[in-house]
């Protein structure tokens, strides 16, 4: 089985049993998602302070949203789309962040960013 | 030459051309303000003098040649640390960007270089702009120049405290949900929130980008007016931003016009929870624009209480999707990771770890939980929705009134500290500023603590009383 469908299947499960609040495990769990080590101490003030935020979120559950639309954004813009042409002057701009993004590199090889092995 | 207190932009515009200084003794006077001055309020993290010097001479080297100047040309002014100036630092108050130099200009940053703005330097914000109190930042706690026992409010706390203590005319900030109006609250200046879509936000670092906007913090309403027209419109590199015409109104509004708009108070913002000393100041505020000619009604908007926790589920949602960039190679290593880390998972765990402070850290995880399969509906499509209702409010409002006067939070600065260990508590400050940024619309933070909210790209209103309420105040 995939592991994204085991990770949704087990929030999933952990949602119906706790009725919408974080266990231990789970905020463990999400912490090494967004690859963030914590302390004890760190695990254990984050809990309590989650916990406190989603029950003020349950106030939410008093308003009857079943026929309004999300606000997925921001802006009221819709899209355009523009011919697909290259704008020279942007272009020669760009290349120039490029090459001064490039040199703030730690390590560069052949205009590349170097990073250590990701596979053993 | 003695320092030069309470400039404004028009003042040193003026004075320049009247050769009553020169743009780069100005400049040199408010570092030697700063030197002495900051050392107390702890507002500045950076300080460029060379580039700030180089870029006065421009504008003095303008006048001695008899040459136009823009409006903004020599003016002294303090810049946000999100927001980039090319060869400068910008760590947006987190360890993980300790080492990090800019490599190009934001697009607000060039067009204000190419009026012939100085900058002074970078200010202290809470860590990546999450923070009401500019205690977050990794570095420094900014003090408030009017009490510095007290918090100078954030996130845009060191571009507000730095322009009401004189060390700078005029700055920038960063607004999600309050970030340049409640420091300008706390601080007694004004403090500007554009429309949704009105300023680029290109080469702002990024903290919830369905919200984040950049404004002025500026010591009147006019002012505000001069720096917003200088960093407003279409960028190319900012997809959000449109091309509108504020008129001739935006800097110069006309009496007989303001007099036309109806101002309406909402119910839902006036129920108790006021200090003694908000409440007061905005009852004082009513009653001299009602003296000007101004009309009011009693308005609501009914969904303003579920503002803060719709905003507090899309926020930490954004803010984990725009944090997760932060691995520790692309912008500069943080100086705690060891030699020996090899692998790469190992540097992204000890960079973000060592790297975040615990608001960041809290956010980027409540985000993540917001976003997983099986929360997502329950909390992220459901404030989504709930944000839906908020608009419509502000919507169903702007039918009846031009124009929304709320006090900007429930009190006045609080002790350093205060509020330090309550995340819950801290978010309750920005109640009165998250529904409109919800709903994209423009705000004004004006002294003493009040906030007038204008219908979309209607700056000119908001701005326009603030103007004549200044006159009258």
């Amino acid at each position: 089985m995939r592991l994204d469908i085991i990770i949704g299947f087990r929030l999933k499960y952990e949602y119906y049993n706790i009725m919408a609040t974080i266990s231990k495990k789970l905020l463990e769990h999400l912490a090494e998602l967004a690859r963030i080590e914590l302390t004890a101490d760190e695990s254990k003030k984050l809990l309590k302070d989650l916990k406190k935020i989603l029950k003020h979120f349950e106030e939410l559950k008093e308003l009857d949203t079943t026929k309004t639309a999300p606000m997925t954004g921001g802006t009221l813009l819709r899209n355009i789309f523009r011919e697909d042409e290259v704008d020279f002057g942007q272009k020669s701009e760009m290349t120039n962040i490029e090459g001064r993004i490039i040199d703030s590199f730690p390590e560069v090889e052949k205009g590349f960013l170097k990073v250590p092995k990701v596979f053993e | 030459m003695k320092h030069l207190h309470n400039l404004t932009i028009k003042q040193v515009h003026n004075d320049l051309l009247d050769k009553k200084y020169t743009a780069l003794e100005l400049a040199q006077n408010c570092f030697k303000w700063i030197e002495t001055e900051d050392k107390k309020i702890d507002a500045f993290l950076n300080l460029d003098k060379e580039a700030a010097y180089s870029q006065a001479e421009k504008t003095d080297l303008l006048i001695a040649q008899n040459k136009p100047i823009d409006m903004l040309a020599g003016v002294p002014m303090a810049i946000k640390d999100n927001i980039l100036i090319e060869g400068q630092p910008a760590t947006a108050g987190s360890k993980i960007l300790e080492n990090y130099k800019a490599v190009y200009d934001a697009t607000v940053i060039k067009k204000l270089k190419s009026v012939g703005a100085v900058f002074l330097g970078k200010t202290n914000l809470d860590e990546f702009a999450m923070g009401s109190s500019t205690e977050n930042s990794a570095f420094k706690k900014t003090k408030n120049p009017r009490d510095l026992s007290r918090v100078p409010g954030g996130s845009s706390g060191g571009s507000a405290a730095a322009v009401a203590a004189n060390m700078a005319v005029a700055a920038l900030g960063t607004d999600t949900g309050g970030s340049i109006r409640l420091p300008a609250a706390f601080c007694n200046i004004v403090g500007l929130c554009p429309t949704y879509g009105a300023v680029s936000r290109y080469g702002v670092i990024a903290m919830a980008s369905s919200l984040d906007q950049v404004g002025p913090l500026t010591k009147t309403a006019e002012d505000a007016a001069w720096v917003f027209k200088a960093i407003l419109g279409h960028d190319s590199y900012d997809a959000t931003s449109a091309s509108v015409d504020y008129g001739e109104e935006l800097i110069n509004p006309r009496l007989e016009n303001i007099k036309k708009l109806t101002i309406g108070l909402p119910d839902e913002y006036f129920t108790g929870g006021l200090s003694e000393e908000v409440e007061k100041n905005i009852n004082l505020a009513i009653e001299k624009l009602k003296g000007l000619g101004l009309k009011f009604k009693k308005i609501s908007l009914p969904h303003t209480k579920y503002a803060l926790s719709c905003y507090y589920i899309i926020v930490p949602a954004e803010v984990s999707a725009n944090l997760a960039r932060y691995d520790g190679i692309r912008y500069a290593a943080i100086p705690e990771i060891e030699n020996s880390t090899k692998t790469l998972k190992e540097i992204y765990f000890k960079t973000r770890s060592r790297g975040f402070g615990p608001e960041a850290k809290r956010r980027i995880i409540l985000g993540a939980f917001v976003l997983s399969s099986g929360y997502y509906d329950a909390y992220y499509t459901k404030a989504q929705k709930v944000r839906s209702l908020i608009k419509k409010d502000f919507d169903e409002a702007f039918k009846k009134v031009d124009v929304i006067l709320t006090p900007v939070s429930p009190t006045g600065p609080f002790k350093i500290g205060e509020k330090i260990d309550d995340p819950m508590s801290l978010y309750l400050a920005d109640i009165f500023t998250i529904p409109s940024k919800l709903a994209g619309l423009p705000a004004v933070s004006i002294p003493p603590g009040f906030q007038l909210i204008g219908r979309h790209w209607r700056e000119q209103d908001i701005l326009g009383i603030g103007q004549f309420f200044e006159k009258i105040a």
